[in-house]
């Protein structure tokens, strides 16, 4: 322990004296119960004094400065400057970039299906057996992120390429809890409750969901949610993955059945505030805020958990509004599936500081900084739980934890034009009346078209 | 402030260039190469004035071909590859594109976008520059209608959630229709005349563009010609239908034609509002929707986008014809 | 006469209502976006702009404080004013406007008149006075802070916090700076160029013109994206990389169909005479060009470098593509879509601000130019 304490305080003295434009560290090393072991012992083996890296992903505002303060501890860690810039149409910028050959470093991607098509056209370096096989050891279900993280390179082979780090969980409810309370409900522990729920709060005179699909360019993405989250609820996660790797025709029963009990949600002109057709046009970013007028525009929103951005200023997430797990079908006995999405590093122009910045996400503490600080979720096992900001991340932590299913978010991982594409659109025509199996049969078309 | 000192003296350097090019290269054309002296200065004239037009086009040539003949043909070359761009599949793209129902929606409703936007556009700057063309607060009104036009498109969107809203306390239109005791009513959604919608926002940009561009063309009108007409007696519609209109008709047409192209463009507009759901996609955004995904179909698209157009390249060849005799 | 003049003051009456009216037409989305700059986001979606000058009536929620409870009798009593509470207190600026009703539910915020005595569930009352002072009572114990619903009017707010944001973010300032170094050569550059290439397609005779007008018109539809891989990776193999020079040079190539076609229109709607009578005292196509041609094409030229000036101003595409993405090289349209819309994309305050701040400088591009506009065609016809 001792010579543990020593080597830290050497470390941090040597790295004080060489880091050069580090940023901010929002916890002084040595404070609080961070893993500062693992920083000490990857600063102790790495030094890429006087290197620059750059690294582009989508977050930007707030969450950029977040990543911002992770990337400031592998700078005082390796002496490395590190460049990173976000921006909102990140999927478009790196195709080009790539392409004309000026790509960054390092490129983390919102969705696996870029990543995919990227390596597939031989723009990334493939992160090596030793990093599957760490990724195995310490994530929870390691297998499948590795699963996630592996496509074919540019001759077919598959390898690992992305490295998953900050995970979103879908299957969330928001409401009001003193909404709630007042007009006595009971937080429904199955789909059979919700389903009664719903029905009891229009029986009440209220507007039991707003659904919001409106998203500029991306519009209909929030359906493709739904529709994940009820094909997990009325199948097996078998036959979800046959349908991510359309094994499953899209046209199927099974598929075009979930498609219509997201239907039976959005297009009941009584369950939706603003009757159905206002589902296609609203803002995903503005249909939450009903959740807050008073009286309620609706009782209950499901959305990802990074959904709080978008609430009215000065709300407390776990007072002022809630979120629960959304259920599942008691009959079905398909247990607890919880539908989730997140984002991976890849590289994109190798370098061995590149490469550095790969192993320092695999530490600890390069989790736990952004944990202690805001919405963060991970898998890695190895991280200090306590460190979560509030105990609303904890308990997302804990809907993570406690699914007997984890299966991702399929549209991400669907091929483009299928997954950010037809999908979204064929959504969009089946809120705006057209039939399910119509447009479910539309989209495998569309899919048919590019194999 | 380096950037500030690099502006400055790029532009320096690039306009003095500019300047300094023309100049020197007419200079050494007339005074070294053929000087109009000596032994044959009349043919030498006349070689100077074959060679002297290719100075003058000589940059713009080169900067059109790099920065648009070049990627054209490549771009056209790409179309005929398959989606991942290995495979030569001839006119496939097109073939495929064709069959495809999004396509045929598209095509129609870029029709539609080409028949009434720069009509519609072209017929309020005329209104508006005629009708402020002698008006004490003319150049104001002016100002204010041309204000759209320094809008970023994002800009011009967000205006037109305004306008547009489903929600009554957001879109005015919704506001109105739930004073008259109507219910709300999203007008994106509403099937073809959403179309119409949207042509409302590039009008209500580009009438500004079309209004600077024709104002100036009716100030350029010899005074004589109108007063000449006044003094027949001619009452004001006369003096804009008969006299005003007929001299400005070039403009007029350059305006149109501009405004044409523009629609054949932009696809921001539908990008934002609609993202092309409800049957509003047009053929700009259906190209985004491809791009970088299936490079093959999205150059496609763009061919398609650029035989629109040829009727109004013929047109324009035989214009400058008729000017030169 | 009098009869003509009648006609005349009638006739310019219409005129001025006509364009009062469109003025108005064109206008109003413009200041609903004005006045959505001073608004934040939560009033933007609350009401329509069109009532923000007005006091509005809304209803409002606050917490009693259950740590005030007072144990009188059976009953837990908490005492207090609504306009008490912090958030309250900064919502209304510490004004206090009568209570127009209030409930105790969030169902039904408004369901009872200042002085009643409204019966909750678990044998709960309130009763708010027109004050705002309220007596909550409870036979058990307050387990939580209970809500207290009420309707009030709130004063039109107006605030420039969201100026604030987006002109002291960081960097904006080297950003401004960045959007000048970009716009001004890529505005004069392609007009120069496109100058010269006008006049020789327009008064020059030689071979394969037709030709060239026709190329030029149909380049004018080249879509944009379709050029920006190519010439990155051309920009890349040359050594400009992504660079100012860069970015001036993809401008000055993208805006120079539209300059030429438009300045060889206007140029060859000039009087035939004055150009011939000068190539007959000798002059050549240079000095034609230089001392007859550009002096006349002024209001062409100048109505030109404003739209190339706000096209440039306005991008944000060339400039993604072209400039690399640090900090140091953001242009502002670059600043405000990445870094102040990004998570915040549904931020429509900033959104609306960013657009005005983005329109500043374009409207001052465009009085200046106005001037020159008229000035040009009185040079021209004083000839």
């Amino acid at each position: 322990m001792k010579t543990y304490l020593l080597a830290g305080v050497a470390a941090a003295a040597l790295t004080a004296g060489t880091a050069q434009g580090a940023g901010h560290l929002p916890f002084a090393p040595g404070d609080g119960d961070f893993n500062w072991d693992s920083f000490t012992a990857f600063a102790d083996a790495n030094d890429f004094s006087g290197e620059e890296i750059t690294v582009t992903g989508p977050w930007t505002g707030a969450d950029a400065e977040l990543v911002n303060s992770v990337m400031a501890y592998f700078s005082e860690a390796t002496g490395a400057t590190v460049n990173y810039s976000g921006s909102d149409s990140f999927e478009q910028d790196i195709m080009i970039s790539a392409q004309a050959g000026s790509a960054p470093n390092v490129a983390v991607f919102p969705q696996p299906g870029l990543a995919s098509d990227m390596a597939g056209r031989g723009f990334l370096s493939p992160l090596g057996d030793e990093t599957a096989a760490w990724v195995r050891d310490n994530y929870a279900a390691g297998q499948s992120w590795v699963d996630l993280g592996t496509y074919a390179n540019a001759d077919g082979a598959d390898e690992l390429f992305g490295f998953f780090y900050k995970v979103d969980v879908k299957s969330l409810v928001w409401y009001i809890p003193e909404a709630f309370d007042e007009a006595g409900y009971d937080i429904p522990e199955t789909m059979e409750e919700l389903k009664a729920l719903t029905d009891q709060i229009v029986e009440d005179g209220g507007t039991p969901w707003c659904i919001g699909l409106g998203s500029g360019a991306a519009t209909g993405w929030p359906a493709t949610d739904w529709v994940e989250d009820m094909m997990l609820r009325t199948q097996e996660p078998a036959v979800y993955d046959q349908w991510v790797a359309n094994e499953l025709p899209f046209n199927d029963p099974a598929v075009v059945a979930a498609i219509e009990e997201f239907g039976y949600f959005a297009l009941n002109d009584a369950y939706v505030d603003g009757g159905a057709q206002a589902v296609a046009n609203t803002d995903f970013r503005e249909s939450p805020t009903g959740l807050f007028d008073i009286p309620p525009k609706c009782y209950m929103h499901r959305q990802a958990s990074f959904i709080p951005t978008f609430f009215p200023e000065g709300t407390e997430v776990g007072e002022d509004v809630d979120f629960f797990y959304f259920p599942a079908y008691a009959e079905k006995d398909l247990g607890k599936p919880v539908l989730g999405a997140g984002t991976l590093f890849a590289i994109t122009n190798d370098s061995p500081a590149a490469r550095g910045l790969m192993e320092f996400i695999k530490t600890p503490i390069a989790h736990e900084v952004w944990m202690a600080q805001s919405g963060f979720l991970t898998p890695h096992t190895g991280v200090n739980t306590d460190m979560y900001a509030n105990d609303t991340l904890k308990a997302l932590g804990d809907v993570l934890l406690g699914a007997t299913t984890f299966r991702f978010d399929a549209s991400d991982l669907m091929p483009g034009e299928i997954g950010a594409g037809a999908f979204w659109t064929g959504m969009v025509d089946y809120t705006t009346g057209a039939d399910a199996a119509e447009v479910a049969a539309g989209i495998q078309e569309r899919w048919d078209a590019i194999q | 402030m380096s950037p500030l000192i690099q502006g400055v003296l790029t532009i320096i350097i690039g306009v003095g260039g500019c300047i300094g090019y023309f100049f020197a290269s007419n200079l050494i054309l007339d005074k070294v190469i053929f000087p109009p002296k000596g032994a044959n200065p009349g043919r030498n004239i006349n070689r100077a004035n074959m060679v002297r037009p290719w100075l003058f086009l000589l940059p713009a040539i080169l900067a059109l071909g790099l920065y648009l003949v070049y990627p054209v043909i490549g771009s056209f070359w790409r179309s005929l590859f398959n989606r991942a761009g290995d495979e030569f599949i001839g006119l496939g793209n097109y073939i495929t594109m064709f069959g495809d129902d999004q396509f045929r929606i598209s095509l129609f409703n870029n029709f539609l976008w080409v028949l009434v936007v720069p009509a519609a556009a072209t017929f309020f700057g005329l209104l508006v520059a005629q009708l402020t063309d002698r008006m004490k607060w003319g150049n104001i009104a002016k100002s204010l209608i041309f204000m759209p036009m320094a809008i970023s498109f994002v800009g011009a969107s967000l205006i037109w959630k305004f306008v547009y809203a489903n929600n009554p306390d957001i879109g005015m239109i919704n506001a109105v229709r739930d004073f008259l005791g109507m219910g709300p009513v999203d007008v994106l959604q509403i099937p073809f005349w959403n179309n119409f919608f949207l042509m409302v926002i590039l009008i209500w940009i580009q009438t500004g563009f079309a209004m600077v561009i024709l104002s100036a063309a009716l100030r350029g009108i010899p005074e004589e010609t109108v007063e000449a007409a006044i003094i027949d007696g001619a009452n004001p519609f006369q003096i804009f239908f008969k006299i005003k209109v007929p001299q400005i008709m070039g403009t007029i047409v350059v305006v149109w034609t501009t405004i044409t192209i523009l629609v054949l463009k932009v696809f921001d507009i539908v990008y934002t509002m609609t993202g092309g759901n409800f049957g509003t996609e047009i053929l700009p955004s259906y190209m985004m929707s491809y791009m970088f995904r299936d490079d093959g179909r999205a150059t496609a698209v763009a061919f398609v986008i650029m035989l629109i157009v040829l009727p109004v390249m013929i047109w324009n060849i035989a214009q400058a014809r008729k000017e030169m005799r | 006469m009098d009869n003509i003049a009648g006609t005349k003051t009638s006739l310019s009456w219409v005129m001025n209502i006509t364009v009062v009216v469109l003025v108005l037409l064109w206008l109003i989305p413009t200041i609903g976006l004005l006045v959505s700059s001073f608004r934040d986001r939560d009033q933007i979606s609350a009401s329509g702009w069109w009532l923000s000058p007005f006091p509005v009536e809304q209803n409002f929620s606050t917490r009693a404080s259950g740590d005030n409870a007072v144990q009188q009798g059976d009953l837990f009593v908490i005492e207090g004013n609504v306009y008490d509470d912090e958030e309250m207190a900064e919502t209304f600026g510490g004004e206090t406007p009568p209570i127009a009703a209030f409930g105790g539910t969030r169902a039904a915020p408004t369901a009872f008149q200042p002085g009643d005595v409204a019966e909750l569930s678990r044998d709960r009352t309130l009763s708010v006075l027109e004050d705002g002072s309220y007596t909550f009572t409870s036979p058990a114990e307050f387990s939580r802070d209970p809500r207290i619903y009420f309707a009030s009017e709130t004063p039109p707010e107006f605030s420039l916090d969201n100026y604030d944001t987006v002109l002291t973010s960081d960097n904006m300032d080297v950003a401004f700076i960045n959007t000048l170094t970009v716009t001004i050569p890529a505005t004069v550059i392609p007009i120069l160029i496109a100058a010269f290439a006008a006049y020789a397609l327009a008064w020059m005779d030689f071979p394969g013109r037709g030709l060239l007008i026709a190329a030029v018109v149909g380049l004018l539809v080249v879509p944009l994206q379709l050029a920006l891989v190519p010439l990155l990776n051309l920009h890349n193999q040359v050594g400009i990389g992504q660079s100012f020079v860069g970015i001036w040079l993809a401008h000055t190539g993208f805006g120079l169909p539209l300059a030429i076609y438009l300045l060889r229109n206007y140029m060859v709607g000039l009087p035939r005479d004055i150009i011939e009578s000068a190539k007959v005292d000798g002059a050549t196509d240079f000095q034609v060009f230089v001392k007859i041609v550009l002096p006349l094409s002024f209001p062409a030229l100048a109505s030109f470098a404003i739209f190339q000036f706000l096209w440039t101003w306005n991008d944000l595409l060339v400039a993604k593509v072209f400039l690399p993405s640090d900090d140091a090289s953001k242009v502002m349209t670059v600043k405000i879509a990445d870094d102040l819309l990004g998570s915040r994309g549904g931020d429509w305050g900033i959104l609306a601000t960013a657009a005005f701040v983005s329109i500043a400088v374009p409207l001052v591009v465009f009085f200046t130019m106005q001037r020159y506009l008229v000035r040009g065609l009185l040079a021209g016809s004083v000839k």
